[in-house]
């Protein structure tokens, strides 16, 4: 899905939080989002996700407004996902009940997505017994399961374990490349921005810095406040 | 203490002898209770799940006012609707006082702030993530209604059945607008009322027991359905 955000404002209680004038993203691009903390990046998340709404924007989607059609061809993962109160099975299964697919595609989908995320003992375990790992893997199932073309992480593998992460990003990695969705990903992680991401965005203050292509942003004609905070390890 | 054991003797009797006059009464209890619970879980529930979930001008006092009405006194609530359903008053037209159906909207009444008020509560901790996830998933805006409905079910059942407990015990309302009046308007807690001041207490505490011990039937299984669920 390619993404065109101009004029993007939003503010709490007098005090801006995004200011972003223009950026354009490709359809099936990677891109990573960067930045210190309060640097507006989960903000800007859900506001192309239509979660938060914006002071002032102008966003299109494949050259168009936001509309319902659009809404089920994207989803936004969250830090600290939420899952529903039933098994691990019906919380994967549940986008995919939305979208009134077959029992028998909905079995196979599912069962897909629990031996790719290597969760399948976990199929019939009541969704608040699991570990944070185990939910953060749950919830990218269950926003993977459906093939998204915008796909918009929120630092995903943040506060999960070291096995997880590799797992989470290979899969990331492999969905992206097998479907090429457009992804946003937020991440505190420059490794991992490397490990994941073809382009990256640079939010500091609310301001966009810097965006475009991987070597661009982290090579040697760097931006100083990207270079500033890569040195300082805030990022 | 002699009336209790005797109350309590009585209230195995009356369980036992079927007493014609005692189900009817029973029966029109619980038909009114549970009609006027049911029907403001219709009206409260969505109402709650929605200033839970939403942002607008005036939602702090509205939530203050929902929160002043979970603890009017029943008997304020029979006097409005009393007033109200008046020959002389605005809707005296249909000629519902000292009729189950006053019983019910009293009740009804006295029982919607309060689910309003505790599905409010939950939903206020949780409903905007679950509204999120929704969102974030593609569900439509009757699909999220649903999936809050499914995943604060805990909690909506706890409003309930605080609604309904409301219901089934109060007095006063139900006295004010429908009068006692046998084989019409009786109910348990009208006629505990009315045994008191008959000086028959051991039949009144056994009608209190027998309250008892239908609310507790309902109440486990409301708690089992819920527990199955």
């Amino acid at each position: 899905m390619h993404l065109f955000i101009e004029h993007l404002t939003k503010s709490y209680d007098e005090k801006k939080v995004l200011d972003i004038s223009r950026l354009e993203i490709d359809s099936g691009c990677f891109w990573g989002i960067i930045g210190p903390n309060g640097s507006g990046k989960s903000t800007l998340l859900k506001i192309i996700s239509s979660l938060t709404a914006p002071c002032q924007s102008r966003i299109l989607y494949d050259g168009l407004p936001l509309n319902d059609r659009l809404l089920l061809d994207m989803t936004l993962v969250f830090q600290k996902p939420y899952l529903l109160r039933t098994s691990v099975f019906q919380n994967i299964a549940y986008p995919l009940q939305l979208r009134h697919v077959s029992s028998r595609q909905l079995k196979e989908q599912v069962e897909e997505m629990l031996t790719r995320f290597q969760i399948e003992h976990l199929r019939d375990q009541k969704a608040w017994t699991l570990s944070g790992g185990e939910a953060q893997k749950v919830a990218l199932a269950r926003a993977l399961v459906f093939k998204p073309r915008l796909i918009m992480l929120d630092e995903p593998t943040a506060n999960i374990d070291p096995t997880s992460i590799l797992l989470l990003e290979k899969q990331i990695r492999i969905h992206y490349e097998t479907y090429r969705p457009t992804v946003l990903m937020v991440t505190h992680n420059l490794q991992q921005t490397k490990r994941m991401c073809d382009q990256v965005a640079f939010l500091h203050e609310g301001t966009l810095q810097d965006a475009g292509p991987l070597e661009k942003v982290f090579g040697g004609h760097a931006h100083p406040l990207v270079h500033s905070f890569i040195q300082q390890g805030l990022i | 203490m002699d009336n209790l054991l005797q109350g309590t003797r009585d209230a195995v009797h009356l369980l036992i002898s079927m007493d014609p006059e005692f189900l009817e009464i029973v029966g029109l209890s619980l038909f009114v209770s549970l009609t006027a619970t049911f029907l403001a879980g219709i009206v409260a529930i969505p109402f709650g799940l929605t200033i839970g979930i939403k942002e607008f001008p005036g939602k702090k006092m509205l939530v203050r006012l929902i929160y002043t009405l979970m603890s009017m006194p029943p008997v304020v609530i029979g006097l409005v609707i009393f007033l109200l359903l008046l020959r002389s008053g605005p809707l005296g037209r249909f000629r519902l006082n000292f009729t189950p159906t006053a019983m019910i909207i009293a009740q009804f009444c006295l029982v919607t702030p309060i689910i309003t008020g505790v599905v409010f509560n939950g939903t206020k901790e949780r409903g905007s993530e679950i509204r999120d996830l929704a969102k974030t998933l593609g569900a439509s805006p009757s699909q999220t209604l649903w999936l809050l409905i499914r995943e604060l079910r805990i909690n909506i059942m706890s409003a309930v059945v605080t609604g309904y407990g409301r219901a089934i015990s109060e007095v006063g309302a139900v006295m004010v607008v429908g009068g006692n009046i046998r084989g019409h308007t009786r109910v348990m807690t009208t006629t505990i009322a009315m045994l008191r001041n008959m000086g028959e207490y051991s039949l009144a505490i056994a009608t209190g027991i027998v309250l008892l011990l239908i609310s507790f039937i309902i109440n486990s299984l409301l708690y089992h359905w819920q527990q199955e669920r």
